[in-house]
């Protein structure tokens, strides 16, 4: 199962990504439709139909080639990247009625749940996921939401530029192990 | 009557608590970084950020010396070894409530012939080239600060302002020393540290007694 995690400025220029794949078991839903799809499949559009359909690279791989997989992952991202700008106008739709920074799931696609937190800063974090997991994700909000406020207060980090710092990458993807 | 080490570190502890006027950590912190940051940006070269950086601290410590002894009223140093740990236990206590580590080391090479004039109170004892090493655990100038590349690449020692301060404080209390960063944190390295060599005393200006 994985995750995908987006940090917006407020400017809704992308200065983070992360894109985690979960050890824990997830409960499997709906994928009735990726398994009829062709695993050998390597062509580009079956890749985009894979993603759209819910085949999780991680879950399906254990029947899947490494290769198919990999092939699919290019056009996965492209996908994903969709997806989380287009709930981006969810977001400030709900950002507008709802003043908690966290605001759980505020848009579905398919099989993909966006949950986002917004900082009092108007920074955006979205979290692409499959399984619901509220207590977890709203963990892994604060966690994130601190590992970000100690990088803005390095005096050499400018602000709203992207976040390059590899002490910051090393402990989101361990606070992502954690709490995901 | 040698004061112990103990009692430098009750006489830090007492002049922190007693101090009213005490900083926000954080507010020193990023205005130390946004100062650093500043030079780096005006200056463009890591090795004049340090020298300036360290300028900075000698005119600190020029004035800081006199705020010392008025609180502190800690008598003269006995030796280099003296001065060592009154620094630590209760300069850097009181002023950044730190307490760094001292390890002291003896001069390189044989004392120079001794030709002092012998007309200071307690000569001093310690040869000219001994030296002691402070080891910070914890950098409040350093709070939130990761070094950039080039900053790394460049050799910059971010709180050079320290060493600035130990130099002017101790040249105004007629004792002219070196001050470097051996090891910082942010370096990546294992400890932060800093030694401070004597180099020279300096001419007593001040007369001495009732001649």
């Amino acid at each position: 199962m994985s995750h995908h995690l987006f940090l917006l400025s407020p400017s809704d220029s992308p200065l983070y990504s992360l894109t985690h794949y979960s050890t824990k078991p997830t409960p499997s839903t709906g994928s009735a439709l990726s398994s009829n799809l062709p695993t050998w499949s390597t062509s580009a559009f079956a890749g985009t139909l894979t993603a759209l359909s819910g085949a999780s690279s991680a879950t399906q791989s254990h029947h899947v080639q490494g290769g198919g997989v990999r092939m699919g992952g290019g056009q996965d991202r492209h996908v994903i990247q969709m997806i989380a700008n287009a709930s981006l106008d969810v977001i400030e739709e709900v950002m507008r009625k709802d003043n908690a920074m966290y605001l759980k799931s505020v848009d579905k696609f398919n099989e993909w749940t966006i949950s986002a937190f917004i900082t009092p800063g108007n920074m955006k974090f979205i979290l692409l996921h499959e399984a619901k997991n509220d207590d977890g994700i709203r963990a892994f909000f604060n966690d994130v939401w601190e590992l970000y406020v100690k990088t803005m207060l390095n005096p050499f980090h400018t602000a709203h530029t992207s976040i390059r710092s590899p002490v910051f990458d090393t402990r989101v993807r361990a606070s992502a192990k954690k709490h995901l | 009557m040698a004061t112990t080490s103990k009692q430098y570190k009750a006489i830090g502890e007492d002049l922190w608590k007693g101090r009213t006027e005490k900083i926000n950590a954080e507010l020193f912190a990023l205005t130390y970084g946004a100062l650093v940051v500043q030079l780096i940006q005006d200056y463009e070269d890591y090795g004049e950020v340090n020298k300036q950086l360290e300028k900075m601290g000698y005119n600190i410590g020029t004035r800081l010396i006199e705020d010392f002894l008025a609180r502190s009223g800690t008598g003269r140093c006995a030796d280099f070894r003296d001065v060592g740990e009154v620094v630590a236990k209760v300069g850097f206590k009181s002023f950044l409530n730190i307490t760094p580590n001292v390890t002291h080391s003896a001069p390189p090479s044989a004392p120079l012939p001794g030709s002092r004039p012998a007309s200071t109170p307690a000569p001093p004892l310690s040869a000219v080239g001994s030296s002691f090493m402070l080891t910070l655990d914890e950098n409040p100038l350093a709070e939130f600060v990761e070094l950039p590349e080039d900053a790394l690449e460049g050799g910059l020692w971010f709180s050079n302002v320290l060493c600035g301060v130990l130099r002017g404080s101790l040249e105004m209390i007629q004792m002219q020393v070196q001050a470097e960063f051996i090891s910082d944190v942010l370096r990546g390295d294992e400890t932060t540290e800093i030694r401070v060599k004597l180099v020279k005393y300096l001419e007593e200006e001040v007369p001495v007694g009732d001649d």
